[in-house]
Protein backbone atom coordinates (compact mmCIF):
# COMPACT_ATOMS: atom_id res chain seq x y z
CA UNK A 1 0.00 0.00 0.00
CA UNK A 2 2.77 2.39 0.97
CA UNK A 3 4.70 1.60 -2.22
CA UNK A 4 1.58 2.17 -4.32
CA UNK A 5 1.10 5.61 -2.73
CA UNK A 6 4.76 6.48 -3.25
CA UNK A 7 4.55 5.39 -6.91
CA UNK A 8 1.22 7.11 -7.50
CA UNK A 9 2.26 10.41 -5.96
CA UNK A 10 5.83 10.26 -7.30
CA UNK A 11 7.36 11.12 -3.94
CA UNK A 12 10.28 9.77 -1.88
CA UNK A 13 9.69 7.71 1.25
CA UNK A 14 11.24 10.47 3.39
CA UNK A 15 8.43 12.82 2.29
CA UNK A 16 5.95 10.72 4.29
CA UNK A 17 7.43 12.04 7.52
CA UNK A 18 6.15 15.51 6.64
CA UNK A 19 2.65 16.12 8.10
CA UNK A 20 1.78 18.57 5.30
CA UNK A 21 2.48 15.89 2.67
CA UNK A 22 0.37 13.36 4.60
CA UNK A 23 -2.50 15.86 4.86
CA UNK A 24 -2.18 16.60 1.13
CA UNK A 25 -2.29 12.91 0.21
CA UNK A 26 -5.42 12.41 2.32
CA UNK A 27 -6.98 15.52 0.73
CA UNK A 28 -6.18 14.17 -2.76
CA UNK A 29 -7.94 10.88 -2.03
CA UNK A 30 -10.89 12.76 -0.50
CA UNK A 31 -11.29 14.95 -3.60
CA UNK A 32 -11.05 11.95 -5.98
CA UNK A 33 -13.60 9.98 -3.89
CA UNK A 34 -15.98 12.97 -3.76
CA UNK A 35 -15.75 13.50 -7.53
CA UNK A 36 -16.38 9.80 -8.27
CA UNK A 37 -19.37 9.88 -5.88
CA UNK A 38 -20.82 12.93 -7.67
CA UNK A 39 -20.40 11.27 -11.09
CA UNK A 40 -22.13 8.11 -9.82
CA UNK A 41 -25.04 10.15 -8.44
CA UNK A 42 -25.38 12.06 -11.74
CA UNK A 43 -25.31 8.81 -13.72
CA UNK A 44 -27.82 7.05 -11.43
CA UNK A 45 -30.18 10.04 -11.61
CA UNK A 46 -29.82 9.95 -15.45
CA UNK A 47 -28.65 13.54 -15.43
CA UNK A 48 -26.48 12.99 -18.51
CA UNK A 49 -29.56 12.25 -20.65
CA UNK A 50 -29.65 15.77 -21.99
CA UNK A 51 -33.04 15.60 -23.72
CA UNK A 52 -34.87 14.44 -20.59
CA UNK A 53 -34.05 17.65 -18.73
CA UNK A 54 -34.82 21.27 -19.42
CA UNK A 55 -32.01 23.62 -20.36
CA UNK A 56 -31.72 25.07 -16.84
CA UNK A 57 -31.23 21.65 -15.23
CA UNK A 58 -28.81 20.58 -17.98
CA UNK A 59 -26.70 23.75 -17.53
CA UNK A 60 -26.43 22.88 -13.82
CA UNK A 61 -25.38 19.29 -14.61
CA UNK A 62 -22.90 20.56 -17.18
CA UNK A 63 -21.30 22.96 -14.70
CA UNK A 64 -21.07 20.23 -12.05
CA UNK A 65 -19.45 17.87 -14.60
CA UNK A 66 -16.94 20.51 -15.67
CA UNK A 67 -16.07 21.41 -12.07
CA UNK A 68 -15.72 17.76 -11.07
CA UNK A 69 -13.50 16.93 -14.03
CA UNK A 70 -11.29 19.92 -13.25
CA UNK A 71 -11.00 18.75 -9.64
CA UNK A 72 -10.29 15.17 -10.72
CA UNK A 73 -7.45 16.07 -13.09
CA UNK A 74 -6.02 18.69 -10.74
CA UNK A 75 -6.32 16.92 -7.40
CA UNK A 76 -2.60 16.43 -6.71
CA UNK A 77 -2.92 18.29 -3.44
CA UNK A 78 0.77 17.99 -2.54
CA UNK A 79 1.40 20.46 -5.36
CA UNK A 80 -1.30 22.89 -4.19
CA UNK A 81 -0.11 22.66 -0.55
CA UNK A 82 3.61 23.01 -1.25
CA UNK A 83 3.83 25.02 -4.47
CA UNK A 84 5.38 22.19 -6.49
CA UNK A 85 4.16 20.04 -9.40
CA UNK A 86 3.46 16.34 -9.82
CA UNK A 87 6.47 14.37 -11.05
CA UNK A 88 5.09 10.83 -10.98
CA UNK A 89 4.50 8.33 -13.73
CA UNK A 90 0.89 9.36 -14.53
CA UNK A 91 2.39 12.28 -16.44
CA UNK A 92 3.12 9.85 -19.26
CA UNK A 93 -0.56 10.32 -20.09
CA UNK A 94 -2.16 13.41 -21.59
CA UNK A 95 -5.40 14.80 -20.20
CA UNK A 96 -8.07 15.47 -22.85
CA UNK A 97 -8.43 19.25 -22.33
CA UNK A 98 -6.21 22.34 -22.15
CA UNK A 99 -4.73 21.68 -18.72
CA UNK A 100 -1.18 23.00 -18.21
CA UNK A 101 1.21 20.35 -16.88
CA UNK A 102 2.78 23.03 -14.73
CA UNK A 103 -0.44 23.43 -12.79
CA UNK A 104 0.43 22.41 -9.18
CA UNK A 105 -2.46 19.96 -9.07
CA UNK A 106 -2.16 18.41 -12.55
CA UNK A 107 -1.83 14.64 -12.68
CA UNK A 108 -1.41 14.45 -16.45
CA UNK A 109 0.30 16.22 -19.31
CA UNK A 110 -1.18 18.90 -21.58
CA UNK A 111 -1.67 17.45 -25.09
CA UNK A 112 -0.67 20.66 -26.89
CA UNK A 113 2.41 21.13 -24.67
CA UNK A 114 3.37 17.48 -25.21
CA UNK A 115 2.96 17.81 -28.96
CA UNK A 116 5.37 20.73 -28.99
CA UNK A 117 7.76 18.94 -26.62
CA UNK A 118 8.00 16.03 -29.06
CA UNK A 119 8.59 18.37 -32.01
CA UNK A 120 11.21 20.23 -29.92
CA UNK A 121 13.18 17.10 -29.10
CA UNK A 122 16.33 16.79 -31.22
CA UNK A 123 18.68 14.01 -32.15
CA UNK A 124 22.08 14.91 -30.65
CA UNK A 125 23.88 12.29 -32.76
CA UNK A 126 22.60 13.77 -36.02
CA UNK A 127 22.79 17.44 -35.04
CA UNK A 128 25.88 19.37 -36.14
CA UNK A 129 27.69 22.71 -35.97
CA UNK A 130 27.49 24.74 -39.17
CA UNK A 131 31.14 25.64 -39.99
CA UNK A 132 30.14 28.82 -41.85
CA UNK A 133 27.95 30.41 -39.20
CA UNK A 134 29.12 28.49 -36.13
CA UNK A 135 25.52 27.77 -35.10
CA UNK A 136 24.37 24.43 -33.74
CA UNK A 137 21.91 22.91 -36.20
CA UNK A 138 19.42 20.71 -34.36
CA UNK A 139 17.92 17.81 -36.28
CA UNK A 140 14.44 16.91 -34.92
CA UNK A 141 14.26 13.50 -33.29
CA UNK A 142 10.64 12.99 -34.28
CA UNK A 143 9.00 14.28 -37.46
CA UNK A 144 5.59 13.01 -36.37
CA UNK A 145 4.22 12.80 -32.82
CA UNK A 146 2.63 9.34 -33.01
CA UNK A 147 1.90 9.05 -29.30
CA UNK A 148 0.22 12.41 -28.68
CA UNK A 149 -1.57 12.50 -32.04
CA UNK A 150 -2.73 8.92 -31.39
CA UNK A 151 -4.15 9.93 -27.99
CA UNK A 152 -5.92 12.97 -29.45
CA UNK A 153 -7.20 10.87 -32.35
CA UNK A 154 -8.57 8.28 -29.92
CA UNK A 155 -10.42 10.91 -27.90
CA UNK A 156 -11.58 12.68 -31.07
CA UNK A 157 -12.79 9.47 -32.72
CA UNK A 158 -14.84 8.59 -29.65
CA UNK A 159 -16.39 11.94 -28.78
CA UNK A 160 -15.09 14.80 -30.98
CA UNK A 161 -15.38 18.23 -29.36
CA UNK A 162 -17.39 16.91 -26.42
CA UNK A 163 -14.11 17.44 -24.55
CA UNK A 164 -14.38 21.20 -25.22
CA UNK A 165 -17.95 21.37 -23.97
CA UNK A 166 -17.67 19.25 -20.84
CA UNK A 167 -14.08 18.38 -19.90
CA UNK A 168 -11.78 21.29 -20.69
CA UNK A 169 -10.68 23.29 -17.62
CA UNK A 170 -10.10 26.50 -19.56
CA UNK A 171 -13.51 26.14 -21.19
CA UNK A 172 -14.98 25.77 -17.71
CA UNK A 173 -13.22 28.97 -16.58
CA UNK A 174 -14.65 30.85 -19.59
CA UNK A 175 -18.13 29.43 -18.86
CA UNK A 176 -17.90 30.70 -15.28
CA UNK A 177 -16.81 34.17 -16.43
CA UNK A 178 -19.64 34.29 -19.00
CA UNK A 179 -22.09 33.85 -16.12
CA UNK A 180 -21.38 37.44 -14.98
CA UNK A 181 -24.76 39.08 -15.58
CA UNK A 182 -24.12 41.82 -18.16
CA UNK A 183 -25.51 42.36 -21.67
CA UNK A 184 -23.98 39.71 -23.92
CA UNK A 185 -22.68 40.04 -27.46
CA UNK A 186 -24.94 37.66 -29.38
CA UNK A 187 -25.56 38.43 -32.99
CA UNK A 188 -28.72 37.32 -34.81
CA UNK A 189 -27.96 34.73 -37.49
CA UNK A 190 -31.12 34.45 -39.53
CA UNK A 191 -31.83 36.86 -42.36
CA UNK A 192 -35.16 38.10 -40.99
CA UNK A 193 -33.73 39.04 -37.61
CA UNK A 194 -30.68 40.67 -39.22
CA UNK A 195 -32.95 42.75 -41.49
CA UNK A 196 -35.07 43.78 -38.49
CA UNK A 197 -32.08 44.74 -36.33
CA UNK A 198 -31.25 48.43 -35.78
CA UNK A 199 -27.88 48.19 -37.57
CA UNK A 200 -28.10 45.37 -40.14
CA UNK A 201 -24.83 46.42 -41.88
CA UNK A 202 -22.90 46.34 -38.61
CA UNK A 203 -24.40 42.94 -37.73
CA UNK A 204 -23.36 41.56 -41.12
CA UNK A 205 -19.85 42.99 -40.69
CA UNK A 206 -19.38 41.39 -37.26
CA UNK A 207 -20.86 38.09 -38.45
CA UNK A 208 -18.36 38.06 -41.32
CA UNK A 209 -15.50 38.98 -38.98
CA UNK A 210 -16.50 36.19 -36.57
CA UNK A 211 -16.71 33.70 -39.44
CA UNK A 212 -13.18 34.40 -40.68
CA UNK A 213 -11.62 34.80 -37.21
CA UNK A 214 -12.73 31.25 -36.43
CA UNK A 215 -10.16 30.00 -38.94
CA UNK A 216 -7.43 31.58 -36.78
CA UNK A 217 -7.37 28.54 -34.48
CA UNK A 218 -6.25 26.39 -37.42
CA UNK A 219 -3.52 28.92 -38.17
CA UNK A 220 -2.39 28.77 -34.51
CA UNK A 221 -2.28 24.98 -34.76
CA UNK A 222 -0.30 24.83 -37.99
CA UNK A 223 2.07 27.73 -37.34
CA UNK A 224 2.66 27.89 -33.57
CA UNK A 225 2.18 24.26 -32.55
CA UNK A 226 3.64 22.40 -35.55
CA UNK A 227 5.68 24.56 -37.96
CA UNK A 228 7.65 26.87 -35.66
CA UNK A 229 8.60 24.26 -33.00
CA UNK A 230 9.61 21.75 -35.68
CA UNK A 231 11.27 23.90 -38.32
CA UNK A 232 12.36 27.22 -36.82
CA UNK A 233 13.41 27.06 -33.17
CA UNK A 234 13.05 24.39 -30.51
CA UNK A 235 10.66 26.33 -28.32
CA UNK A 236 7.08 25.58 -27.28
CA UNK A 237 5.90 28.62 -29.25
CA UNK A 238 2.20 28.38 -28.43
CA UNK A 239 2.79 27.72 -24.72
CA UNK A 240 5.42 30.44 -24.53
CA UNK A 241 3.76 33.31 -26.37
CA UNK A 242 0.01 32.61 -26.33
CA UNK A 243 -1.39 29.98 -23.95
CA UNK A 244 -3.48 31.74 -21.27
CA UNK A 245 -4.27 28.39 -19.63
CA UNK A 246 -0.61 27.95 -18.64
CA UNK A 247 -0.57 31.37 -17.05
CA UNK A 248 -3.85 30.87 -15.21
CA UNK A 249 -3.42 27.30 -14.01
CA UNK A 250 0.38 27.17 -13.77
CA UNK A 251 1.97 30.61 -13.70
CA UNK A 252 -0.23 32.45 -11.22
CA UNK A 253 -0.46 29.65 -8.58
CA UNK A 254 3.24 28.76 -8.79
CA UNK A 255 4.44 32.35 -8.71
CA UNK A 256 2.16 33.17 -5.78
CA UNK A 257 3.62 30.24 -3.81
CA UNK A 258 7.30 30.54 -4.82
CA UNK A 259 9.13 33.80 -4.28
CA UNK A 260 12.05 32.69 -6.48
CA UNK A 261 9.71 32.17 -9.43
CA UNK A 262 7.89 35.44 -8.79
CA UNK A 263 11.24 37.26 -8.77
CA UNK A 264 12.04 35.83 -12.20
CA UNK A 265 8.93 37.42 -13.77
CA UNK A 266 9.66 39.69 -16.70
CA UNK A 267 8.31 40.98 -20.00
CA UNK A 268 7.11 37.55 -21.11
CA UNK A 269 5.10 37.22 -17.90
CA UNK A 270 3.56 40.61 -18.61
CA UNK A 271 2.69 39.60 -22.18
CA UNK A 272 1.00 36.41 -21.03
CA UNK A 273 -0.83 38.21 -18.23
CA UNK A 274 -2.13 40.75 -20.78
CA UNK A 275 -3.37 37.94 -23.07
CA UNK A 276 -5.06 36.25 -20.11
CA UNK A 277 -6.63 39.51 -18.87
CA UNK A 278 -7.91 40.34 -22.38
CA UNK A 279 -9.51 36.92 -22.74
CA UNK A 280 -11.09 37.19 -19.30
CA UNK A 281 -12.62 40.57 -20.19
CA UNK A 282 -13.83 39.37 -23.63
CA UNK A 283 -15.27 36.21 -22.01
CA UNK A 284 -17.64 38.37 -19.95
CA UNK A 285 -19.39 39.50 -23.15
CA UNK A 286 -18.64 36.82 -25.73
CA UNK A 287 -19.07 33.08 -25.16
CA UNK A 288 -15.71 31.25 -25.13
CA UNK A 289 -13.50 33.53 -27.25
CA UNK A 290 -10.46 31.30 -26.70
CA UNK A 291 -12.29 28.20 -27.98
CA UNK A 292 -13.72 30.11 -30.96
CA UNK A 293 -10.60 31.80 -32.25
CA UNK A 294 -7.42 30.48 -30.64
CA UNK A 295 -7.53 26.95 -29.21
CA UNK A 296 -5.37 24.54 -31.30
CA UNK A 297 -6.68 21.56 -29.34
CA UNK A 298 -10.26 22.46 -30.26
CA UNK A 299 -9.06 22.80 -33.86
CA UNK A 300 -7.72 19.23 -33.77
CA UNK A 301 -10.86 17.79 -32.15
CA UNK A 302 -13.07 19.69 -34.61
CA UNK A 303 -11.75 17.53 -37.47
CA UNK A 304 -13.33 14.53 -35.71
CA UNK A 305 -16.75 16.10 -35.05
CA UNK A 306 -18.28 14.72 -38.22
CA UNK A 307 -16.85 11.21 -37.93
CA UNK A 308 -16.77 10.52 -34.18
CA UNK A 309 -18.67 7.68 -32.56
CA UNK A 310 -20.62 10.12 -30.35
CA UNK A 311 -22.44 12.54 -32.61
CA UNK A 312 -25.33 14.94 -32.64
CA UNK A 313 -28.20 13.93 -34.89
CA UNK A 314 -31.55 15.35 -35.96
CA UNK A 315 -34.78 13.43 -35.93
CA UNK A 316 -36.22 15.24 -38.94
CA UNK A 317 -39.63 13.62 -38.42
CA UNK A 318 -40.01 15.41 -35.07
CA UNK A 319 -38.17 18.64 -35.91
CA UNK A 320 -40.33 21.75 -36.25
CA UNK A 321 -37.91 23.74 -38.42
CA UNK A 322 -40.31 23.67 -41.36
CA UNK A 323 -42.89 25.43 -39.16
CA UNK A 324 -40.44 28.21 -38.35
CA UNK A 325 -39.01 26.94 -35.05
CA UNK A 326 -35.35 27.85 -34.50
CA UNK A 327 -35.07 27.38 -30.74
CA UNK A 328 -31.85 25.37 -31.04
CA UNK A 329 -30.14 27.89 -33.32
CA UNK A 330 -31.06 30.76 -30.99
CA UNK A 331 -29.93 28.82 -27.91
CA UNK A 332 -26.53 27.73 -29.31
CA UNK A 333 -23.89 29.88 -27.58
CA UNK A 334 -21.33 29.09 -30.30
CA UNK A 335 -23.55 30.45 -33.07
CA UNK A 336 -24.14 27.12 -34.81
CA UNK A 337 -27.43 26.06 -36.41
CA UNK A 338 -27.71 22.40 -35.30
CA UNK A 339 -30.54 21.56 -37.71
CA UNK A 340 -28.55 22.73 -40.72
CA UNK A 341 -25.29 21.10 -39.58
CA UNK A 342 -25.62 19.00 -36.40
CA UNK A 343 -21.91 18.17 -36.32
CA UNK A 344 -20.44 21.51 -37.33
CA UNK A 345 -16.71 21.98 -36.73
CA UNK A 346 -17.65 24.83 -34.39
CA UNK A 347 -19.99 22.75 -32.22
CA UNK A 348 -18.45 22.12 -28.78
CA UNK A 349 -21.23 19.66 -27.87
CA UNK A 350 -22.26 21.59 -24.79
CA UNK A 351 -25.78 20.13 -25.12
CA UNK A 352 -27.57 23.48 -24.90
CA UNK A 353 -29.39 22.94 -28.23
CA UNK A 354 -30.59 19.44 -27.29
CA UNK A 355 -31.82 20.66 -23.90
CA UNK A 356 -33.58 23.65 -25.50
CA UNK A 357 -35.41 21.79 -28.28
CA UNK A 358 -39.17 21.79 -27.51
CA UNK A 359 -39.69 18.67 -29.68
CA UNK A 360 -36.63 16.79 -28.34
CA UNK A 361 -35.56 16.34 -31.96
CA UNK A 362 -31.83 16.78 -31.35
CA UNK A 363 -30.33 13.43 -30.49
CA UNK A 364 -26.82 13.38 -29.03
CA UNK A 365 -25.43 9.88 -28.78
CA UNK A 366 -24.25 6.79 -30.58
CA UNK A 367 -27.44 5.70 -32.33
CA UNK A 368 -28.52 6.12 -35.94
CA UNK A 369 -32.21 5.44 -35.38
CA UNK A 370 -34.68 6.59 -32.73
CA UNK A 371 -36.61 4.10 -30.58
CA UNK A 372 -39.62 4.81 -32.85
CA UNK A 373 -37.57 3.80 -35.90
CA UNK A 374 -37.05 7.32 -37.31
CA UNK A 375 -33.71 7.92 -39.00
CA UNK A 376 -31.32 10.23 -37.15
CA UNK A 377 -29.55 12.55 -39.56
CA UNK A 378 -25.99 13.39 -38.56
CA UNK A 379 -25.03 15.03 -41.85
CA UNK A 380 -25.65 18.56 -43.14
CA UNK A 381 -29.13 19.27 -44.50
CA UNK A 382 -29.28 20.10 -48.20
CA UNK B 1 -32.65 12.28 -48.34
CA UNK B 2 -30.11 9.47 -48.41
CA UNK B 3 -30.30 7.50 -45.16
CA UNK B 4 -27.15 6.88 -43.20
CA UNK B 5 -26.28 3.20 -43.01
CA UNK B 6 -25.15 1.43 -39.87
CA UNK B 7 -21.84 0.64 -41.55
CA UNK B 8 -20.98 4.23 -42.45
CA UNK B 9 -22.11 5.42 -39.00
CA UNK B 10 -19.75 3.11 -37.13
CA UNK B 11 -17.08 1.97 -39.60
CA UNK B 12 -15.19 5.27 -39.89
CA UNK B 13 -14.90 5.90 -36.12
CA UNK B 14 -13.92 2.25 -35.57
CA UNK B 15 -11.17 2.54 -38.20
CA UNK B 16 -10.00 5.78 -36.59
CA UNK B 17 -9.89 4.17 -33.15
CA UNK B 18 -7.82 1.24 -34.47
CA UNK B 19 -5.51 3.69 -36.24
CA UNK B 20 -5.19 5.79 -33.04
CA UNK B 21 -4.29 2.72 -30.99
CA UNK B 22 -1.64 1.78 -33.56
CA UNK B 23 -0.23 5.33 -33.36
CA UNK B 24 -0.12 5.16 -29.55
CA UNK B 25 1.73 1.83 -29.60
CA UNK B 26 4.16 3.17 -32.23
CA UNK B 27 4.78 6.25 -30.07
CA UNK B 28 5.40 4.15 -26.98
CA UNK B 29 7.84 1.88 -28.85
CA UNK B 30 9.58 4.94 -30.26
CA UNK B 31 10.02 6.28 -26.68
CA UNK B 32 8.03 9.45 -27.35
CA UNK B 33 6.42 8.94 -23.95
CA UNK B 34 9.78 9.60 -22.30
CA UNK B 35 9.94 13.00 -23.98
CA UNK B 36 6.41 13.74 -22.75
CA UNK B 37 7.27 12.70 -19.19
CA UNK B 38 10.57 14.62 -19.19
CA UNK B 39 8.78 17.81 -20.23
CA UNK B 40 5.71 17.33 -18.05
CA UNK B 41 7.51 16.36 -14.84
CA UNK B 42 9.50 19.62 -14.63
CA UNK B 43 8.06 23.11 -14.26
CA UNK B 44 7.67 24.43 -17.81
CA UNK B 45 9.14 27.94 -17.57
CA UNK B 46 7.80 28.94 -20.99
CA UNK B 47 4.27 27.88 -20.07
CA UNK B 48 4.19 29.91 -16.86
CA UNK B 49 5.54 33.02 -18.56
CA UNK B 50 9.13 32.96 -17.33
CA UNK B 51 10.75 32.04 -20.67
Amino acid sequence: MKNVILWLFGIEESALSDPVTIAAIIASFAVIAAVIAVFIVLAVKRRFRIREWGNKAWQRTKLITQSCFFMLTNSFMVGWFKGTIYQGKLKYLCVPGMNCYSCPGAWGACPIGSLQAIFNDFDAAKSWVDPKTGTYVKVPKYWFAFYVIGLMMLIGAVCGRLVCGLLCPFGWVQDLIYKIPVKKLRLPRDEMRIANSKHPKAVRFFLGLDKYLRYAKYAFLIVMVIFLPLMVKADPWFCKYVCPSGMLLGGIPLMSMNKSLADAAGSLTLLKLCILASLVVISIFLYRPFCRYICPLGAIYSFFNKVSLYRYGIDDASCNRAKGCAACAHACPMGVDPVRDPNSLECIRCGTCAASCPKKAIRPGFRFKTAEGNAIRTKKSK
Amino acid sequence: MKKESKTSRYLIPAALIVCALAFIVTGILDKEVLTVLRKAAAICMECIGLG
